[in-house]
């Protein structure tokens, strides 16, 4: 892990590259690596040992990586965190950099980039509660998902709104189920994968997670169609549909006669007789 | 002086009714914020039953409690000696027939009901029928992963849906339509705790029972210590004898009555027109989310 680097972030807060780079500096004092005593020059290189008093971008900048390129971030972050960068390198959002669709979520899409929080604090985008926003940010978007080499629905936010384990958060029930709880965090794979956690194949798995719903691991789960709902279809008719249309006529119906009723009868003798 | 009274309910039936509505109104009140989280009524729903733990478990066991009410409901009244006049026939047809006549003023002639009015009947099938949906989908919904292992997820889904639904339409009925027939029209009837209802109001509401129940001497008791009432069966006069005394003390107090009775009405018209007022709310909000997923 990160040696050294002292001279740059030291506790006394004098970082020699916030004379220049004063925001991202900023940033960077508010996240874990600063608190774990990374500095500046364990991501981006550079000389650590030229203080603030020689200033001189030339002399300061040795051997500087600046931001890295997109399909390059996994090179910065391996260095410490290989094990998980590995596991990352399998999911679909690095397949699909790596043919080049730059937009797919690399590292700091989810994580942030100087500022990045640990998943256990309440700001950190990837802290549980915030996941759904975060996984949002990109899978809301029109223009990204509907691209014409994805074509990904763009209501997986709103579906997911729709379910118990939001709802039940929502409203105070701690936190259940998230984004990240059913499609893994790094090792999100597509339901086609059957390696996948969404895979109809290991769905038993999945829900039976040992926090979640236990002994679900022999249930009768059908397809993978959670967010849609999945219906039961009575020859070609959707059942959903059916319900649907029932109770709304049955909710209009009652709707009219209760209310109708009862301004008829405050008008009528029969009413005015009771209270005679 | 002799006073009739007719005994309408027994203590069964009275205690059947109210844990009936005591876990109806627990299911609604702990129910519905969890369909529309986002209302703001909904996180203060919440917090008053103290946190979403008690909420679901309020809202398990007083669906239990229902279940066994109902179970015990249809077991109990079959096992006694089913009555049939409860069941729909071709006179309540008539019968709306000529409410709806008279309401538009084409007879002066209000329809005479008999035991069980056409509406009563409606609101009772529709209790029967709601306790049987909402008690096998709210089960389906209790345990999806034991019901996975018996049916689709599509069956828990369509619990769902159908759990909602039956929801709204059983709180339109009961919170408006039942509240405003049996409770706010007839303020103050009483006839749930005490089970009688008087001659005055079984003339007015259920004339034609009132003069079968004359006509018939079998169904008199005289009643004079008010010894064992609550063994009187169904549909049978009460006649008690009023101490004169009694009266008059009775109409030295009637001011005072009055003013609580006004008061009591006013607290009571407040609350049922918010109750209606959350209830149009709600089929408000059901109804746009089914537009909006399945028609638009």
């Amino acid at each position: 892990m990160a040696a050294g680097g002292l001279v740059v972030s030291g506790q006394t807060g004098d970082i020699s590259c916030f004379h220049c780079h004063s925001k991202e500096v900023n940033d960077f004092q508010k996240s874990i690596h600063f608190n774990k005593d990374i500095s500046c020059t364990d991501c981006h290189g550079g000389d650590i040992k030229i203080s603030g008093d020689v200033v001189s971008i030339d002399v300061m900048h040795t051997n500087f990586t600046g931001a890295p390129s997109r399909v390059n971030m996994t090179e910065f972050c391996s260095r410490c965190h290989a094990e998980v960068t590995k596991t990352y390198e399998e999911s679909i959002h690095w397949q699909k950099l790596k043919e080049g669709r730059v937009e797919a979520a690399a590292c700091t899409d989810c994580h942030g980039t100087h500022n990045i929080l640990s998943y256990k604090n309440p700001d950190s985008p990837t802290y549980s509660e915030k996941i759904p926003l975060t996984c949002a940010g990109c899978h809301e978007n029109q223009t990204k998902m509907q691209a014409w080499y994805y074509g990904i629905s763009t209501d997986r936010f709103d579906t997911y709104k729709k379910s118990y384990h939001y709802k039940a958060y929502v409203s105070g029930g701690g936190v259940l189920a998230t984004c990240s709880d059913c499609h893994e965090n790094h090792d999100t794979r597509p339901e086609s994968d059957p390696k996948s956690a969404i895979n109809p194949a290991n769905l038993p798995a999945t829900c039976g997670k040992p926090d979640c719903h236990q002994g679900a691991n022999n249930a009768f789960i059908y397809g993978g169609k959670v967010h849609e709902g999945q219906s039961v279809y009575l020859g070609f008719i959707d059942a959903k549909k059916l319900v649907t249309y029932f109770y709304i006529i049955m909710i209009l119906f009652e709707l009219t006669f209760t209310i109708g009723l009862i301004v008829l009868g405050i008008t009528s003798n029969f009413e005015l007789r009771r209270r005679h | 002086m002799a006073e009739l009274k007719f005994r309408r309910f027994t203590l069964n039936q009275r205690v059947q009714h109210i844990i009936f509505f005591t876990t109806f109104i627990l299911l609604a009140y702990t129910g519905f914020p969890l369909k529309f989280p986002d209302e703001w009524w909904s996180k203060w729903m919440i917090e008053s039953v103290g946190g979403f733990a008690n909420r679901t478990f309020i809202h398990h066991y007083a669906g239990l409690l229902m279940i066994g009410v109902s179970v015990y409901h249809v077991v109990f009244h079959l096992l006694e000696k089913p009555r049939f006049d409860v069941l729909f026939n071709l006179k309540d047809l008539q019968d709306f027939q000529q409410q709806v006549k008279y309401y538009f003023r084409y007879t002066d002639e209000h329809p005479k009901f008999g035991r069980y009015t056409w509406k009563q009947k409606f609101e009772y099938f529709g209790a029967g029928f709601g306790a049987v949906v909402m008690g096998f989908t709210g089960i389906l919904m209790w345990h999806p992963f034991a019901a996975m292992q018996y049916f689709p997820i599509g069956f828990i889904q369509i619990a769902n849906l159908f759990h909602t639904w039956e929801a709204v339409l059983a709180s339109l009925a009961v919170f408006i339509g039942h509240f405003y027939d049996e409770h706010f029209g007839k303020f103050p009837n009483m006839s749930w705790i005490t089970g009688n209802i008087s001659e005055e109001e079984m003339k007015h509401e259920h004339a034609l029972e009132y003069e079968e129940a004359l006509n018939n001497p079998e169904l008199r008791i005289n009643n004079n210590k008010n010894a064992g009432i609550d063994q009187v069966p169904n549909n049978v006069l009460i006649v008690t004898t009023k101490d004169t005394a009694q009266g008059e003390s009775k109409t030295d107090q009637a001011p005072n009555n009055i003013l609580i009775l006004g008061l009591a009405k006013m607290v009571f018209t407040v609350v049922f027109l918010a109750i209606c007022a959350w209830m149009l709310w709600i089929s408000y909000l059901v109804l746009v989310e089914a537009v909006n997923t399945y028609i638009l």
